[in-house]
């Protein structure tokens, strides 16, 4: 579950303890400093707040799918908690008439705050569902807009279904004194909470959803089905999120449908993107960033200057402080930091991470060389493989043969189809008819991510890295999948891949602050730490100079003999491809027009006049 | 020389797609500029008519410094793209497209330079109301053409106009680009075809891994041995 | 079967202030991908605007037009503040940025005006009825649907007919290459605002006018039903907005009164839960206008 144990465990609960530290003590402090019992009931609020938001990120931070509804997901959270905590005397008031005897239930806050989860769990599966059917995606319209009916109906149910809630005016009270007397079951709920929520995001399903987040395409083609890992995340941010909502009703003492409406949607959301919604730690100072300045405000706002003791007599400054100026500033720090700062004050930056960076003492670089993995000999096939894309036919019943143990070129000029033919052959495309397999297994149809894990990896021809993880990040995403779907022969050590692929100086920086050998470089790093039968690569060298590529030639080369891989590639610089390949296809027009060593290729007169244009009608 | 380029150096991010390209076009000229896949030649156009930032280097068009100004810009003075892939408005009618590509030009002219793009595309007229999305690749191909002219440009640049298109479609494209070089059209193409486009150039440029790699006139290039090489880079130079 | 008749053109008196309120989101969304959570917010200020000017002793006759050039200018206004400034960022910023205005709208006014609902005269022939047959045709009614059929033959004319309507068009379909054919993009996004503000601002005369009364919350339900109707006509298409606006409005006349009993007051519930559904299922929209097929 969780690939380094120092690394993914260790450190994050350090971590979670000094953020806890610091939000409770913050917040202890503050209402120290404050006496009264309206900043202990502020510094309740926000320990609530963070749980809430903290709850919100694990979706929404790690998946990178936006989502308006966890709030609504509160609403139904907190309706069945007080369904269950409040005492029946309370309720006969309001909801005497209730079916199914809701009126005369009546268990402890903890029964009802487990049977709360358990509701909202059931909800949760059904909005996954309907989120993986739509595609969900970061950054998709879809998700926002299911999530955010969801946001809505749990409002409109609240409020029309007054029998059991007792619709707007009326609501569920709990009887005095009845309410949340302690702070102590919320300072266990935040610490577990964080802790979760760091523990996820270093879990190996917290780092497939972040590669998915990155590049949904590319994490389908490393074997990663994202649609698995967004779902694990959306439970467990709903768990956590029912948690949260509970203990607001409880504390609260009372439950409206405006109390987990568009308010505290924005509210929460502003509290998620000032500190980094990317980040636990961002989130807990969102939290308190945004729970101080609201407080703040609405002192300014009613008592102007004089809250502070700062007599300030003659300057006019009425216009600013008075009511309303808490909403004002959270929609300012709304827009504001959309502008000028989308991705928050810290954006991904996390404590235990920056903990154990300056605690590092230097990597050990791995010492054994990674000799030539044994080849064995599968054979790929594609057989008379069409596609037509509306009414252009881009592959035109295309053959081809490559086995395991040698490197095979694929070549045409533009438009030819050969990208088409990886994609048929990653699943990326859908052939009209025609054949893919993989030794026996027959790979036609079938999804990305299990063409990957059967062992068909490619790359992409505009690189598809996962940008923000860094260089060992990336190609560790692609190990955590194979040590589960590879033999294990045929997957060397993290660092030992990292380090062959030439990337060892740079194994700590961001994908994208590479440049762009190295970028390929590291695409075809990260394909070969899946343990590949395969490597597809698509144009390895293209925007390389001409030394560069011939640098590729050994590159290629090694990378596919210590994964003991074959390898399929497509490009256009006829040095490198005769300079690296053992056999050669060349496509026009969506067929295979020659195929050969490659002088017999490129001594072929079609070849040549395929990519040299027919000469015209003279 | 109506467009000359000097030093040109075009990056995406950290890779260099064009390297110390120094080229020129004449008035009334056909230039060619061939090259496989990637030797960033979509590039170049793209850096002439403003889509891209050069990092380095300087586009002259008619004698003004125009590096790095903004497309409209570049159309406004007299330099027309047909982009790679067409890119026709679909959901839009043929006439729409071409009133789209003369949107910079005073209304009165409009009707005029229609009518003559009805005669030089009689398929086109045939199909006048017709959503885009309509057109067969030989026709849109067409269209794409006939909607760059609409801004009357004095330079025409072309995106590979024959990709993706069935071979006598192509001869289709090659005629029309003859017809427009036969009327004083100055052009500067892009094309894989590198043959057929010898045939009408006057003169074309070999661009190859970001950098010019040979400039001739069409039966100086073709003489030469090794085209095939230079083109796909089978031998190092 | 009369009641269905008789709902179904309720239904498209509602439906038609949806459908304007609709074409003006998904106009905004063709040239930015912008989902504008703020769109409702043109009627919170065009209701205070009217609360203005009635309190001078306005009549409906000139507020009307007061409430459309009020509507045009807060559109332009929002997009020059703020999002002009996110231009091109992620949907995720987009959609952020526009729900931020739509609580920042409601809280200036919270601050300056007061959270209370201020309330107008509504014009006095609102309830009034003629019948045809056995079927009751509100007067009201009628005025909206005959004007969003003018108001949408209008904006068909400039969308069809002129350069702008043209370029708009355009720059919906392919930004980049509309801006290579020299088509200015500033002026046409803010053309576009121009014109979902116009939309806005006819859809909220109505709107004002059947509600009488305007507060800082008044902008949530004609956003909803505005971006909900584009939704449902698949975000983008001009033709789909219209249609979803006029599918919801009868969806939700029809719902109300064959809902049984109690569930009947869950009608937006519903709604949601319907929308939510059909996303599910169709995430391209209930009425995806097909686009000539691309060669």
């Amino acid at each position: 579950m969780f690939p380094e144990l120092r690394r993914d465990v260790a450190f994050p609960v350090v971590g979670t303890l000094v953020l806890f530290a610091l939000l409770v003590g913050g917040g202890l402090l503050y209402s120290a400093l404050q006496d009264g019992a309206a900043s202990d009931k502020l510094v309740t609020s926000m320990f609530i707040d963070a749980i809430m938001v903290i709850g919100i990120q694990i979706y929404i931070g790690n998946t990178g799918v936006f989502s308006f509804g966890h709030v609504g997901f509160g609403a139904i959270a907190g309706y069945t908690f007080a369904l269950f905590a409040i005492a029946p005397a309370a309720k006969a008031t309001r909801i005497a008439e209730a079916p199914f005897g809701l009126a005369d239930v009546s268990t402890g806050p903890v029964t009802a705050t487990v049977i709360a989860v358990g509701v909202t769990l059931v909800i949760a599966v059904i909005v996954g569902i309907g989120l993986a059917r739509s595609g969900a995606r970061s950054g998709a319209v879809a998700a926002t807009v299911i999530t955010l009916a969801l946001l809505f109906v749990a409002h409109e149910v609240a409020r029309s279904w007054v029998a059991v809630t007792g619709g707007d005016r009326a609501g569920l009270t709990f009887g005095i004194g009845d309410t949340l007397g302690s702070r102590m079951p919320i300072y266990l709920v935040l610490l577990a909470t964080i802790l979760v929520a760091r523990l996820f995001a270093q879990s190996r399903s917290g780092r497939f959803a972040h590669a998915a987040r990155e590049d949904d395409l590319a994490a389908r083609a490393m074997g990663i089905n994202p649609t698995v890992q967004q779902t694990v995340a959306l439970l467990v941010s709903v768990v956590v999120v029912a948690v949260a909502a509970s203990l607001r009703v409880y504390e609260v003492g009372s439950i409206l449908p405006g109390l987990f409406f568009f308010n505290y949607t924005l509210l929460t959301l502003v509290m998620l993107v000032v500190g980094g919604r990317n980040s636990v730690s961002g989130a807990l100072l969102g939290v308190a960033v945004i729970t101080a300045a609201r407080e703040l405000a609405r002192r300014l706002g009613s008592e102007g200057y004089e809250a502070f003791g700062v007599g300030l007599d003659g300057v006019p400054l009425d216009w600013i402080f008075r009511e309303g100026l808490p909403r004002v500033v959270l929609g300012l720090a709304m827009v504001g930091f959309m502008i000028w700062r989308p991705n928050g004050l810290i954006d991904d930056w996390e404590l235990d991470g920056w903990l154990r960076n300056r605690l590092r003492r230097a990597d050990p670089r791995p010492t054994t060389r990674l000799e030539a993995a044994p080849k064995t000999r599968t054979e790929l096939v594609a057989t008379d493989v069409i596609v037509d894309f509306g009414g252009f036919r881009a592959l035109d019943g295309a053959d081809m043969v490559a086995a395991s143990d040698e490197i095979v070129g694929l070549i045409g000029p533009n438009g030819a189809g050969k990208t088409t033919l990886v994609n048929v052959m990653t699943g990326m495309v859908e052939p009209s008819t025609g054949k893919v397999r993989l030794g026996e297994k027959d790979l036609t149809r079938a999804p990305s991510h299990e063409i990957a894990r059967a062992g068909l990896v490619r790359t992409f021809q505009n690189l598809r890295l996962f940008s923000s993880l860094t260089v060992r990040e990336n190609v560790e995403i692609s190990w955590l999948v194979a040590s589960r779907h590879r033999p294990a022969s045929a997957v060397p050590g993290i660092d030992e891949i990292v380090d062959a692929a030439g990337l060892w100086e740079h194994r700590d920086r961001r994908a994208s602050e590479l440049d762009y050998g190295n970028s390929r470089r590291l695409e075809l790093a990260r394909a070969a730490a899946l343990g590949p039968t395969f490597l597809l690569l698509d144009e390895p060298t293209s925007g390389m100079s001409d030394e560069e590529s011939l640098e590729m030639i050994t590159q290629v080369r090694h990378m596919a003999s210590v994964v003991g891989a074959g390898v399929l590639v497509i490009d256009h610089d006829l040095n490198f491809i005769t300079g690296i390949c053992d056999r050669i296809y060349c496509l026009d027009q969506g067929a295979v027009i020659a195929s050969g060593t490659p002088d017999e290729v490129q001594a072929d007169a079609q070849v040549r006049a395929a990519y040299l244009g027919s000469m015209g009608p003279t | 020389m109506l467009l000359e380029t000097t030093g040109l150096t075009t990056r995406y991010g950290s890779i260099s797609a064009l390297r110390d390209v120094s080229l020129s076009v004449g008035a009334g000229e056909v230039v060619g500029l061939i090259g496989p896949n990637g030797a960033g030649k979509t590039t170049l156009l793209g850096t002439v008519a403003g889509l891209l930032r050069p990092a380095a280097g300087t586009v002259r068009f008619d004698g003004a410094d125009m590096t790095g100004k903004a497309p409209d810009r570049m159309l406004r003075a007299g330099l027309a793209l047909v982009p790679e892939h067409r890119r026709i408005f679909v959901d839009l009618t043929v006439v729409e497209n071409l009133k789209i590509g003369g949107i910079t030009l005073p209304p009165a002219q409009r009707p005029a330079l229609l009518e003559e793009m009805a005669e030089l595309f009689p398929v086109l007229r045939d199909k006048w109301d017709t959503a885009a999305g309509y057109l067969s690749g030989g026709e849109a191909q067409q269209l794409a053409i006939a909607r760059a002219l609409m801004s009357k440009p004095r330079l025409l640049m072309m995106d590979e106009p024959s990709l993706g298109l069935a071979p006598v479609l192509v001869d289709v494209v090659f005629e029309l680009i003859s017809t427009l070089r036969d009327q004083g059209c100055t052009m500067l193409v892009v094309e894989q075809n590198a043959n057929r486009m010898l045939e009408v150039a006057d003169r074309a440029y070999v661009l190859r891994s970001g950098a010019l790699v040979a400039a001739g006139t069409g039966p100086e290039l073709l003489a030469r041995d090794g085209l095939f090489d230079t083109f796909v880079g089978g031998t190092a130079e | 079967m009369t009641e269905l008749i008789q709902n179904v053109i309720d239904g498209l008196g509602r439906g038609s202030i949806y459908a304007l309120l609709a074409l003006g989101v998904a106009v905004i969304f063709g040239v930015m991908h912008l989902l504008n959570f703020a769109h409702g917010e043109l009627i919170t200020v065009s209701g205070y605007a009217a609360y203005a000017a009635f309190s001078s002793g306005w009549s409906w006759f000139l507020v009307a037009p007061l409430i459309i050039v009020v509507s045009i200018v807060s559109a332009l206004l929002i997009e020059r503040v703020a999002f002009s400034r996110v231009r091109g960022a992620s949907d995720f910023t987009l959609v952020l940025t526009s729900f931020g205005i739509h609580f920042l709208v409601s809280a200036v006014f919270v601050m300056y005006v007061g959270a209370r609902v201020k309330t107008f005269s509504e014009p006095g022939w609102i309830a009034d009825t003629y019948s045809i047959g056995p079927i009751a045709v509100e007067v009201f009614d009628t005025v909206v649907i005959a004007v969003t059929i003018v108001t949408l033959l209008a904006t068909v004319a400039i969308l069809q007919r002129t350069m702008f309507g043209l370029a708009l068009r355009a720059a919906a379909e392919d930004f980049d290459t509309a801006r290579l054919m020299g088509v200015n993009s500033d002026r046409v996004i803010r053309g576009a605002f121009a014109l979902s503000g116009a939309l806005a601002g006819i859809a909220g005369i109505f709107w004002l006018m059947r509600a009488g009364n305007t507060a800082p919350s008044a902008g949530i339900d004609p956003m909803l039903k505005g971006v909900l109707a584009a939704l449902i006509g698949g975000l983008g298409s001009m033709r789909g907005a219209v249609l979803g606006g006029l599918a919801l409005g009868v969806a939700e006349v029809v719902l109300r009164s064959q809902l049984p009993g109690e569930a009947a007051a869950l009608t937006e519930g519903v709604v949601f839960a319907l929308i939510a559904l059909l996303f599910i299922f169709r995430p391209q929209g209930l009425i995806s206008v097909a686009h000539a097929e691309r060669v």
